[in-house]
């Protein structure tokens, strides 16, 4: 059904309420590095567990941790990109950096609950120019990791979407 | 005038004795010189004679092969709370005090025209004043409202708010009435620090704040429903969970700015989840991120719910509900996607282990040559357990912590995801109990008050 033209209901005193179904924003945040350990071996749980330890003593935090078939993924700030560098080192485990990343955060309530949302906005992520690096959600948002650069265009991508729908 | 709204969950109206036991809370609220609001959900859960679940099976036992439209689903959901809220006005009347019940449009609630899962747009409470003036109380049916197209049709449609629909009702009301208070009341003491059915010992907590119980909420914690919560945040209208047939105090729920919350608050579970990995190893670049987009493109045209997805140089995952995987598993297993960049490639799907339909698609393409089958490993039966908290969840060392924690009792963790307050792992569903205790343990959540 289409939206009621609110003039029409002629409903007066009215309290508005629940944030409205799809995207409502989306946000770029630079600033970040994304590290992805891969090869890992046999007992990749304990070898996971080695990586996690070896940055915990750095007293770095990181965010939006994945795991993958043969290691893990997550980001930290672009700043703390060489401590964790200098960290894995010693482990001896395949690992790339890659600086200059950018979250693009697409907020829309409850989007987990939203029929095909999620996927919609992955797969016009994936679709764009841009080369997505990394995905996360939560019940609130999608996060997806591109280069710096890529980001304006993304946001741009997912905004004229929901213009569209 | 003191308005405070009164919510009551299924088990508070299940039996004469129950209703009788919250018609009582009702009163006493009165005699404290409160005005009174009720919102009431369907008489009793699943099962129950009168309960959502049982009048919808009225519709799907004619013919389960026939799915019943949405409009009229909303039309039968309703009535358990239409019942519900007459039989509570009842009730009261038989105590000496007047009431009236209430549908959710003629409580003002309107609402979008999303059947099954409507949005609470406006509420104009003008009726709901007036019930209180006359010296009644309004008992008003939760879970609905009406949809008003403006096209000039009489009446509206009437439609149902999905899942804790009452308790949003309630929120939305108090929120509406500017009320001093919203009471959720159930059958357990407030908010815990767990399921107690996993935890028995999880103590009660006696303030959360609304983005603890909201994340908490949209994480599995059945207590009260996350819409609900942010709604009150949003108004900023105290809510407190209590227990209809106990004299616990209860949780109350605040602002941030009046509790500064604590490390860790508790731990949830929910979903009946199917994972999914999808190897695209083999698959050079530019043919990984269309099949990518492929995979997700299925998914979003046929409206499938993801959970914890990822992406990574080998492939992509995710995980989906569980009634929503067979629909996944007849999309994509043994689907063809043949891509042409110079040479002509071709992509077989193949969902867990090998059927028969992928062994029919594989020898309709041998003699088109070579194909590579794209494979996806399959986890059935999993469900997502969370550590929720504050600042705390921004400490480094908390994946480890909670990693390490679960892997010393051998619960494989297959994915992760964070956010703000929470930490989730997708663990096999088998396992989740130990590892939501195990996690309670390590955060020493029995602790916590």
């Amino acid at each position: 059904m289409n939206k009621p033209p609110k003039a029409a209901i002629g409903w007066g005193g009215e309290t508005e309420f629940e944030k409205r179904r799809g995207v409502s924003s989306v946000e770029v945040r630079e600033g970040y590095a994304q590290v992805h350990v891969s090869e890992l071996g046999q007992d990749i749980v304990n070898e996971r567990l080695a990586v996690l330890e070896a940055i915990t003593q750095t007293g770095v935090s990181l965010d939006f941790l994945k795991l993958t078939p043969s290691g893990l993924s997550f980001l930290v700030r672009q700043e703390e990109a060489e401590s964790i560098e200098e960290c894995l080192q010693p482990l001896n485990v395949k690992h790339t950096v890659r600086p200059d990343r950018a979250i693009v955060l697409v907020s829309a309530v409850n989007i987990r609950d939203e029929e095909g949302l999620l996927a919609d906005l992955v797969h016009r992520a994936i679709s764009s120019a841009a080369r997505v690096d990394h995905i996360s959600d939560m019940h609130d948002r999608l996060l997806m990791v591109v280069r710096a650069s890529d980001a304006p265009q993304l946001k741009e991508c997912i905004l004229e979407a929901q213009d569209a729908s | 005038m003191r308005v405070k709204v009164m919510k009551f969950g299924g088990t508070s109206v299940a039996t004469p004795e129950a209703r009788m036991q919250s018609a009582l809370r009702v009163v006493s609220a009165r005699e404290q010189g409160f005005s009174p609001v009720v919102v009431v959900s369907a008489i009793g859960r699943k099962g129950a004679p009168y309960a959502t679940d049982t009048l919808i099976n009225l519709l799907r036992e004619i013919d389960p092969n026939v799915e019943p439209d949405a409009r009229e689903l909303d039309l039968m959901a309703a009535c358990g709370e239409i019942l519900s809220s007459v039989i509570f006005a009842h009730t009261l009347k038989t105590l000496g005090h007047r009431a009236q019940a209430y549908r959710g449009g003629q409580a003002g609630i309107r609402t979008d025209g999303v059947y099954g899962n409507a949005r609470i747009i406006g509420i104009n409470p003008t009726s709901l004043f007036r019930s209180i003036e006359e010296g009644c109380i309004p008992v008003v049916c939760g879970f609905q409202g009406v949809y008003v197209s403006g096209d000039g049709a009489p009446g509206g449609e009437l439609t149902t708010l999905g899942r804790g629909g009452s308790d949003t009702t309630g929120a939305a009301i108090g929120a509406a009435m500017k009320a001093e208070a919203v009471e959720i009341f159930t059958d357990v003491d407030g908010v815990k620090t767990a399921d107690p059915d996993y935890v028995k010992q999880a103590p009660t907590l006696r303030t959360v704040t609304y983005d603890e119980v909201a994340e908490l909420a949209h994480l599995g914690a059945k207590v009260v429903h996350p819409r609900a919560a942010e709604i009150a945040m949003q108004y900023d209208i105290p809510i407190w969970v209590k227990n209809t047939f106990s004299d616990d105090p209860g949780t109350e729920i605040v602002k941030r700015e009046d509790f500064p919350g604590r490390r860790v608050t508790g731990v949830s579970h929910t979903g009946k989840l199917v994972y999914l990995q999808f190897d695209l190893a083999e698959a050079s670049e530019p043919h990984r991120i269309e099949l990518e987009g492929r995979i997700y493109q299925i998914v979003s045209e046929h409206g499938i719910n993801l959970y914890m997805v990822n992406l990574s140089p080998s492939g992509t995952g995710f995980a989906v509900p569980r009634d929503q995987y067979p629909l996944l598993r007849d999309l994509l297993d043994a689907l063809v996607v043949p891509l042409d960049e110079g040479q002509k490639s071709i992509y077989l799907f193949q969902i867990g282990p090998r059927t028969r339909e992928v062994e029919m698609q594989a020898k309709l393409l041998e003699p088109l040559g070579s194909y590579k089958c794209v494979r996806a490993a399959l986890t059935e039966g999993c469900t997502m357990v969370s550590l929720i908290g504050h600042e705390y969840m921004q400490q480094a060392g908390l994946f480890h912590a909670v990693l390490k924690s679960l892997a010393d009792i051998q619960i494989p963790v297959l994915q992760t995801s964070d956010s703000d307050f929470s930490l989730s792992v997708l663990v096999p569903e088998a396992d989740a109990h130990r590892a939501v205790r195990a996690l309670h343990d390590r955060f020493g959540l029995a602790e916590v008050v």
